[in-house]
């Protein structure tokens, strides 16, 4: 009840959320590591004779109940994901709110961007969205799987702000 | 002093041959290993003379053709070798110029002056490391620091307000600013090691010397030799404030003299171990960026004041960094947090206990006839004794953490309390804060508490500071006072 009302309150204080594609990207990202795994257990049973004596049963239940977990986390996890992610670019701050088991809220002072970058791994440009990584002195905080476009705009806007600020320092 | 600038003093040569020398002897060492053929030996060694006189031209003419030059904006060290080098620092954007005299530099009446500049990236090694006569460096040092902090700089021996730490100080930080664990462990060690020289005196049968010494040196590594390097590192310590700059001088081996701007400070961290607070004693460190060296533990925060009574660490806050006192109300963690802190607590002892049943029930069956002595007698019940240390270390670390952890946020600083064992209160200004992170796990949403993660930059990069479990609405302010100072310093 008390995250339902938060949440109401958030979308109207003017966040943005993301574009449902992200869903998919995270999907075929999920799929390709959890088939590695799979692949690597599968691999490990066959191979490693030790593993199918009973001594070792404990270990690969354990391995199995994890794989198991995992598997739900990769599936129920993106539409957490999205249905969380609300991202904020005013005139004097970036703030981001996300996450699937631990909820974080990320806030930094436009003027303390050092640098803004965009980044697209292979599925993501397959899919044609984007990462905007903002460094600031005290580390790097990410908006991430926006539309190429928006992530763009983001960046020249961030960037015009920080040359601003450097050309009002100077 | 040339057309082209400064020229280095040549000792440089000296110090990059003697440290080239050592790593040959180093290699030549471990490829000979236990090889007694004399002629692949002295090939070896013919080998590595020759790549040593090479060595030595190199360095000389790299040293020939480096100059520095300092200018009315900047200072330009130009390498005109192979690898060509410009590098320019404007003053405007230097932190610190420090002194650093190691053997070489006193037996040749040297100094090595060491630029530093407010970056993150870098943090750790000084921009320029340029070595002069001692004068020189003394003087340039001056020129620079005027220009950068204005004003004269004062000498050590010219002002009265210098805090002077006695040797006694110095060894009781050297000793007890070791972390607590660390120093358990070495004294176990000790107490080992006193232990098995006493089997061995008195006769036991399956004693030996052996097991003495093993612990002896185990002891070196995790307690005296630390300490040794923090009583070297501080030897001789003082601080003093002139105006908005702090001048901090120390060392036995290797000399330091350090200044920097209190506007470079990004927070303060009181400290102390378990065993120092025990003798009512706290040291003070400065996270600054740009000093560019660290002592014997690898810690690149400067120390303001060593461990030093409560009285005395007040009173040194109070004379150095006034900017950084302010009337707290700090606030312990809610019943929420009590609540997130046991449950953990108590999945985390049951996990524990679950993975250690069976290991124990092997480990009891492998040395029930484990042999004579108190080794032999505890040994079938290791695991389980360790297991219960580690549940009865899990309840002192809940009951702790209620007992110490607590944030405060006022209106320009806001302040952390942490540590278990050894513990910090960290304040920290809003306007240097990069970034903050509000975080909630699971069972902190279920119980409606937060925990908050402050980024800034630090002398080794960056560095997170994180809170303990408090309302959302507590730590979130942080951020909202945050913004509002940083929209109010834009317009």
């Amino acid at each position: 009840m008390i995250e339902a009302v938060a949440n109401e309150e958030v979308k109207t204080k003017g966040y943005r959320r993301l574009n449902r594609k992200c869903m998919l990207s995270m999907y075929i990202t999920n799929g390709i590591i959890y088939a590695i795994l799979m692949a690597a257990f599968i691999l490990l049973m066959i191979f490693v004779p030790s593993l199918r004596e009973p001594g070792a049963r404990p270990i690969v239940l354990l391995a199995a109940a994890a794989m198991v977990l995992l598997l739900l986390y990769f599936v129920i996890g993106p539409r957490i994901y999205y249905d969380r992610y609300r991202y904020m670019i005013t005139a004097d701050k970036v703030d981001v709110r996300y996450g699937i088991i631990i909820l974080r809220h990320i806030l930094v002072p436009i003027e303390r961007v050092h640098q803004v970058e965009v980044s697209r791994g292979p599925v993501n440009n397959m899919l044609g969205l984007a990462n905007v990584n903002i460094t600031t002195a005290g580390g790097v905080a990410t908006i991430s799987y926006l539309e190429v476009d928006e992530a763009e705009k983001i960046v020249e806007r961030l960037t015009e702000v920080i040359n601003a600020m450097l050309r009002g320092g100077e | 002093m040339t057309e082209d600038g400064l020229r280095l003093h040549p000792i440089i040569i000296v110090e990059n041959t003697i440290r080239t020398a050592i790593a040959l002897l180093i290699i030549i060492f471990f490829t000979a290993g236990e090889s007694l053929d004399m002629p692949f030996f002295a090939g070896l060694a013919l080998a590595a003379l020759a790549l040593l006189v090479v060595l030595v031209a190199f360095y000389y003419r790299q040293w020939k053709l480096t100059f520095v030059r300092f200018g009315e904006t900047d200072i330009v060290v130009e390498r005109k070798t192979l690898f060509k080098l410009k590098k320019t620092i404007p003053y405007s954007r230097i932190a610190s110029v420090n002194l650093n005299r190691g053997i070489l530099n006193r037996l040749s009446g040297t100094s090595k002056l060491m630029v530093n500049i407010n970056s993150g990236y870098n943090a750790i090694k000084p921009e320029a490391t340029l070595t002069f006569e001692q004068h020189l460096s003394d003087r340039l040092r001056s020129d620079i620091s005027q220009r950068i902090y204005g004003g004269e700089m004062p000498s050590f021996e010219e002002t009265e307000q210098v805090a002077r730490f006695t040797p006694m100080d110095v060894i009781l930080h050297g000793l007890f600013s070791v972390p607590t664990q660390q120093s358990v462990i070495g004294a176990f060690f000790l107490l080992n090691s006193i232990y098995e020289q006493y089997r061995v005196v008195i006769g036991v049968e399956d004693a030996g010397p052996g097991g003495s010494f093993i612990s002896l040196v185990l002891f070196f590594i995790f307690l005296l030799l630390p300490a040794l390097r923090h009583m070297v590192y501080y030897w001789g310590f003082k601080v003093h404030r002139q105006g908005d700059t702090i001048f901090l001088e120390h060392g036995l081996i290797r000399t330091y003299k350090t200044s920097f701007q209190i506007s470079r400070i990004n927070a303060i961290r009181v400290k102390n171990t378990l065993f120092s607070r025990l003798l009512g004693r706290s040291s003070i460190e400065a996270e600054v960026v740009g000093i560019g060296s660290a002592d014997g533990s690898g810690n690149t925060r400067p120390l303001i004041s060593l461990l030093a009574n409560d009285a005395k660490t007040q009173s040194l806050l109070q004379e150095l960094v006034p900017e950084f006192i302010y009337e707290r109300k700090a606030e312990k963690q809610p019943a929420g947090a009590r609540r997130v802190l046991v449950t953990k607590g108590v999945i985390s002892s049951a996990v524990l206990i679950a993975v250690m049943a069976y290991p124990s029930l092997l480990a009891y069956e492998a040395f029930s006839d484990g042999g004579n002595g108190i080794i032999g007698a505890l040994l079938p019940y290791a695991l389980p004794i360790a297991t219960a240390l580690a549940v009865l270390g899990i309840a002192y670390s809940v009951s702790a953490s209620l007992r110490v952890r607590e944030v405060d946020t006022g209106e320009e600083l806001f302040t952390f309390v942490n540590g278990i064992l050894d513990r910090e209160t960290v304040i920290m200004s809003y306007d240097k804060v990069q970034m903050v992170h509000v975080v909630r796990g699971p069972l902190a949403r279920h119980f409606d508490v937060s925990s908050a993660k402050v980024y800034l930059l630090a002398s080794s990069g960056t560095s997170s500071i994180s809170s303990g479990l408090f309302p959302e609405d507590r730590l979130e302010r942080i951020g909202q006072i945050m913004m509002e100072r940083a929209v109010a310093m834009k317009h």
